[in-house]
């Protein structure tokens, strides 16, 4: 599996992934990487409906997401993976999914959040597992589209 | 690079642009033009005029209108008629202006028809349905 982009981005897909994203990293599948989601049947049949044109779209819990990566059907297929939280990622990449750097585009902010950006709050597991994805030196930032300036997650956590 | 400017009746305009900026960043090169009520299309025509004069237009200038026929469209009009380079598509929604603003950054170096006709196109394919009855069950298209 070829990751153009790993998201973090609790809306899913919604408008600046469906028509900036999509377009930029000229994906072929995007696929919700996420346990939840995966199980809430009427969300997840929602979100396969709103993919943009020539483009299929996936929800899958974690376990299911590492199968699809690891197999060589879609060894060439160029990816889009989101998911709603870092743990999430923390997950695929602790079993071996190749990923080098995750944008955050956005995390509502929910009781016992902080918030650290405008559009991205944390609670002290997200933190913690950014900090893991950071130790093994995967670029962590934070852009809602390509065009913003890139900032690095580490930077506005300290 | 082609300008665009959205001239529409009240301040549609405005909150359009607001709106793709949501989702596709700050727009450099693209004026909201508002026609207020007691204005007619030789004052929308003026503010056509300076929001040009403010534009980078080198590849022309696309309007994008609400209404066919409307003042903000007339006043267009009379703009596109003694220019190759400019041209009007109507019926302006959210769809049609991100990708206007997309093909403005990708700046390929289409000609005012082309870019029309992307418009044109994506004004469309924004405009879809959903209902209950439209779930398929297609397992095959699973991972």
């Amino acid at each position: 599996m070829n990751i153009v982009l790993a998201r973090i981005d609790d809306r899913l897909i919604h408008g600046q992934v469906a028509t900036v994203w999509s377009k930029v990293t000229g994906c072929q599948r995007i696929i919700v990487c996420d346990d939840e989601v995966a199980k809430d049947t009427i969300r997840a049949t929602l979100l396969k409906q709103v993919a943009p044109a020539g483009i299929k779209s996936h929800v899958v819990d974690l376990d299911k997401a590492i199968r699809v990566y690891e197999n060589p059907k879609y060894e060439n297929e160029k990816c889009l993976l989101l998911f709603t939280n870092p743990t999430s990622v923390l997950y695929l990449v602790e079993h071996g999914v190749d990923i080098k750097s995750v944008n955050i585009g956005g995390m509502s902010f929910k009781e016992g959040k902080h918030q650290i950006t405008g559009a991205v709050s944390v609670d002290d597991k997200d933190i913690e597992s950014f900090k893991k994805l950071n130790e093994k030196g995967i670029e962590l930032e934070i852009r809602k589209v390509d065009t913003d300036k890139k900032v690095m997650l580490m930077d506005v956590l300290k | 690079m082609f300008g665009i400017i959205v001239g529409t009746h009240g301040i549609f305009a405005q909150e359009l642009l607001k709106s793709c900026e949501m989702i596709c960043g700050e727009q450099k090169n693209v004026r909201a033009v508002t026609l207020i009520p007691g204005e007619g299309p030789d004052d929308v025509v003026k503010k056509y005029e300076a929001a040009i004069a403010e534009l980078d237009c080198d590849g022309g200038v696309l309007f994008l209108n609400d209404l066919f026929g409307g003042s903000p469209y007339n006043a267009a009009c009379r703009l596109v008629i003694g220019n190759e380079n400019y041209g009007i598509v109507t019926g302006v929604n959210l769809p049609m202006l991100i990708e206007m603003c997309s093909a403005q950054m990708m700046d390929d170096g289409s000609d005012i028809k082309a870019l029309m006709e992307k418009a044109v196109e994506a004004g469309k394919n924004g405009t879809q349905t959903f209902h209950a009855s439209q779930i398929s069950d297609d397992e095959e298209e699973d991972l």
